[in-house]
């Protein structure tokens, strides 16, 4: 028996259950060149072969729409070029002349800043793939003849392999290679499949036919398991199931406590892809949508435009609120086109609100765009890191001075867009009556909150026991803030951890907090227990 | 030959699919038709080439048409991208 921890789960859940070693044939390619007269015989081979990978992979396009765009590389007119020169310049083989290419177009993509494009090396692969063993005679390995479960294990998964996949036999996947947004990733977790991936080694550690216990959530696989550990997790995979099951069955349920309070239950998000997996947890809107990942993931400081395309598709898809924060940079958040002064003291420094206010251009640039989405759903801004009131009525001032700007524009927003802020310093706590006054609404932010009402870094592991938002200093912050904001008649949410914590929903709801704002992960646990409350 | 500028708009810029869209509008045109973003030459029929550049959302780009049907092909590719490839 052998634990193997990984770190990079995919998709959640718990198997035991036989592997299925879904391993390739040598597609090696043949060595050798060719003479002068082969050559025409070699193109027609390549020909042949590119026709009846077309015809496979238009069939396979009615299906899945994935492949409409696999079936135009395997047609594309610079992948036959390639081909071809490679067989009547070099006098290669046909088998190399697919395999030189190939690598050739893989290699741009896998080369490429963005995680997205690397991973469509994938895709070129798997037709040259395709490719290879048509020339070779040879078949590939096929999903489509399993007849008991399985978890599947594989060096990777093609997008060829994925859609052959019968998630009523397919239990698990495990692969070698690939990320967490590579195809199988993202179908796996479509597919409720327990996933793991990037698991290096593990195919010469199980044979096919082996039993295997596998925590995808936990990231432990064990093989070779003794009959105790496979009993555990049969236990554990029925438990496992029965609570996904119940709490799947409450989304349909409103989050309202027993005594008819109506929470709000949000997601935070970093881009528009995590609001379209918090969907189908039926929020009522994003509490946080952490902008600096549009800063952090790009060249140079996006522009209104680039911005304004990202909040809008946001905005639609969630419609019944949107709150972005505007620029939370600096303290550990760094960008790789802007060079920040060296601090002693960064997360007491030049961060968040503080760098907007001085870059004003750069700050109105974000306002703008943010100010043009909410005309396309209900949007609210919030500034970070408040803690002076010229702060908030500054940076009020400026999203005045853009609509001024957009009315002369012509462009649309909406004129009563509601400003808030984050409350996570200890001066907006001491000072939340005021704020209270000029801000439409709060949202908590434990995690800075915590750390700075405490004097306790959050990163040091030596100290890590005193960082507790349970500490009594931060839930009477915490009171004193909600009733600050119930007093002028505001809404007050959390999006810091502690709104994700089971443990401390009750306690939040006591206290009378609107919103709870957390990881699209955490909603259901949240859901249950706000709907339990006596 | 014929030319017209023309801003990405589909949110995710030119990737697999969108640029699957645009290189199977492209293909039935006898004319050459290039896109020009920055100091790339893209051809457009080529979905390889085309996702090869990795082209962002709000990138202006110049299409470029010669041949015979060069303005039906220059009006045709600049609506698809336009209308943002199918996103």
């Amino acid at each position: 028996m052998e634990q193997i921890r990984v770190e990079k789960t995919a998709s959640r859940g718990i198997v035991v259950e036989k592997v299925y070693m879904y391993l390739e044939p040598d597609l090696t390619p043949a060595t050798g060149t060719i003479a002068d007269d082969q050559v025409q015989a070699e193109i027609e081979k390549f020909e042949a072969a590119k026709n009846a990978v077309v015809e496979e992979l238009g069939q396979l396009a009615e299906k899945n729409e994935i492949f409409a765009a696999h079936l135009e590389i395997a047609n594309d007119f610079m992948l036959q070029d390639g081909v071809e020169s490679k067989i009547k310049d070099s006098k290669s083989n046909v088998e190399q002349a697919i395999s030189n290419t190939i690598d050739e177009f893989a290699m741009i993509f896998a080369s490429m800043d963005d995680e997205y494009m690397k991973e469509r090396a994938a895709d070129v692969r798997d037709i040259g793939k395709r490719m290879m063993a048509v020339v070779k005679g040879v078949k590939l390995p096929d999903l489509g003849v399993l007849t008991e479960p399985v978890v599947v294990m594989a060096k990777d998964m093609y997008p060829s392999d994925t859609v052959k996949i019968n998630p009523a036999l397919v239990k698990g996947i495990v692969t070698e290679e690939g990320g967490v947004t590579s195809h199988v990733s993202i179908i796996a977790k479509s597919l409720g499949i327990p996933t793991l991936v990037g698991v290096k080694g593990i195919l010469s550690k199980v044979d096919d036919g082996e039993y295997i216990c596998m925590d995808a959530g936990e990231g432990i696989i064990v093989v070779k398991p003794d009959e105790d550990t496979e009993k555990e997790y049969l236990d554990k995979k029925a438990a496992y199931e029965q609570e996904r099951a119940r709490l799947e069955g409450l989304r349909s349920t409103p989050a309202v406590t027993k005594d008819g309070k109506r929470i709000y239950l949000c997601a935070n998000v970093g881009n528009v892809q995590d609001i379209r997996n918090a969907l189908p947890m039926n929020i009522d809107g994003v509490g946080l949508f952490r902008s600096e990942f549009l800063y952090m993931q790009n060249t140079h400081f996006p522009t209104e435009e680039e911005q304004f395309v990202v909040y809008k598709e946001a905005a639609e898809l969630a419609s019944q609120e949107l709150t972005i924060r505007t620029l939370d940079i600096g303290g550990d958040k760094e960008l790789s086109y802007y060079e920040f002064e060296k601090e002693e003291n960064p997360f007491l420094g030049w961060r968040a609100i503080r760098i907007s206010l001085d870059m004003k251009d750069m700050f109105k640039e974000q306002l703008r765009a943010i100010l043009r989405a909410s005309a396309f759903g209900h949007v609210r801004i919030m500034f970070p890191m408040i803690i002076a009131m010229e702060e908030l009525k500054n940076a009020k001032a400026l999203v005045k001075e853009c609509m001024k700007e957009l009315d002369e524009r012509g462009q649309a927003y909406d004129k009563n867009i509601e400003m808030g802020m984050m409350i996570e310093t200890p001066a907006s706590v001491m000072l939340a009556d005021e704020f209270a006054k000029e801000a439409d609404f709060f949202s908590i932010g434990t995690n800075d909150l915590t750390q700075y009402i405490l004097v306790v870094d959050r990163g040091n592991k030596k100290i890590a026991k005193m960082y507790d938002y349970f500490n009594p200093a931060v839930v009477r912050a915490i009171k004193q803030v909600i009733e600050a904001g119930h007093k002028e008649g505001i809404k007050v949410g959390m999006c810091g951890e502690m709104a994700g914590d089971q443990k401390a929903v009750e306690l939040l709801l006591d206290l009378g907090l609107d919103e709870f704002s957390m990881s699209a992960g955490s909603i259901d646990y949240v859901r249950e227990q706000i709907l339990n409350r006596e | 030959m014929v030319s017209q500028k023309v801003t990405v708009s589909n949110p995710t810029g030119i990737h697999a699919r969108p640029a699957a869209t645009l290189a199977k509008t492209a293909a039935p045109f006898k004319s050459s038709i290039i896109l020009v973003a920055g100091e790339k030459r893209l051809q457009a029929k080529s979905v390889l080439n085309l996702m090869s550049a990795a082209i962002k959302c709000g990138t202006e780009i110049t299409v470029e048409c010669d041949g015979e049907d060069e303005a039906e092909a220059l009006k045709t590719v600049v609506e698809a991208i336009e209308s943002g490839l199918g996103e």
